[in-house]
């Protein structure tokens, strides 16, 4: 029944990287995705973007734990931005204040040529 | 135009994580089966998922069970209509102060998002709920904006 998460990360340069997730964003999924998040932060990555285009669910816990990712690298005067959301995740991340303090592009393409990665 | 009533479903859930997946989907496959769009279902989806979650962290049950009951409505031209009932027999909730909340970026509580995300899906939202008699969500969604 479980949906698990499965992320990937893909490398660009020395301050960037892209985690794809596939599978539901929930407090499992949400604490996985910070401990990778974590790692890249403490090896210098600065400019994470994060493909949700396999996610097609989430819940408000496992968007609560994507708030305090995007607080942490904010500290660590870096950016996290989303691409490839569902319209309704889209519109969860709205009711949800997410969108206010990253980046949300429509693709992949879209975000890398705005965030030079 | 006669609305008639095509399907409906009951279920008993654990409160074991992860549950809400099970209701989300089964409502998702009625909902489909009477021609509703597929982003009016993710919205439902969504929606259910958070009151199934409130339940089962919130409630304070003893029975540990919710109880999930599903009403798909054909209303002509592929516009269904589902009702969804989540209950549970725990110990309630002030809706006001639920409504109310309001978190922001750097607030250290970021919790309690779960009423605003299924009253910002949904068509319509009705709570019953008391210290004694538990907590019921009726929700609605149409197929086509009303």
């Amino acid at each position: 029944m479980t949906d698990e998460l499965r992320l990937r990360v893909e490398r660009r340069g020395d301050t960037g990287a892209i985690l794809y997730t596939k599978g539901y964003i929930n407090n499992v999924g949400g604490e996985e995705i910070a401990r990778i998040a974590y790692e890249l932060m403490d090896q210098s990555v600065n400019n994470l973007l994060l493909n949700l285009g396999d996610t097609k669910i989430v819940n408000s816990i496992g968007i609560s734990i994507l708030i305090e990712i995007i607080e942490k690298m904010i500290e660590r005067g870096g950016k996290i931005s989303f691409c490839c959301l569902t319209p309704v995740i889209h519109k969860t991340f709205h009711i949800m204040g997410l969108a206010n303090y990253a980046a949300i592009f429509d693709t992949e393409e879209a975000a890398v040529q705005q965030l030079a990665l | 135009m006669t609305a008639t009533a095509e399907r409906q479903m009951e279920l008993t859930l654990p409160m074991v994580p992860d549950i809400e997946i099970a209701a989300a989907r089964a409502a998702g496959n009625l909902a489909r089966e009477l021609g509703m769009p597929t982003e009016a279902i993710d919205e439902m989806a969504h929606a259910m998922i958070e009151a199934c979650i409130n339940a089962r962290e919130h409630s304070g049950s003893e029975d540990k069970r919710i109880y999930v009951r599903i009403v798909g409505t054909s209303l002509g031209e592929g516009n269904p209509r589902i009702d969804i009932w989540i209950s549970d027999r725990g110990k309630g909730f002030d809706v006001t102060e639920a409504r109310s909340r309001r978190q922001k970026l750097g607030v250290a509580h970021k919790r309690g998002w779960g009423l605003q995300i299924i009253e910002a899906h949904m068509d319509e939202v009705g709570i019953e709920t008391s210290p004694d008699g538990g907590t019921t969500i009726h929700m609605v969604k149409y197929g086509k904006t009303q």
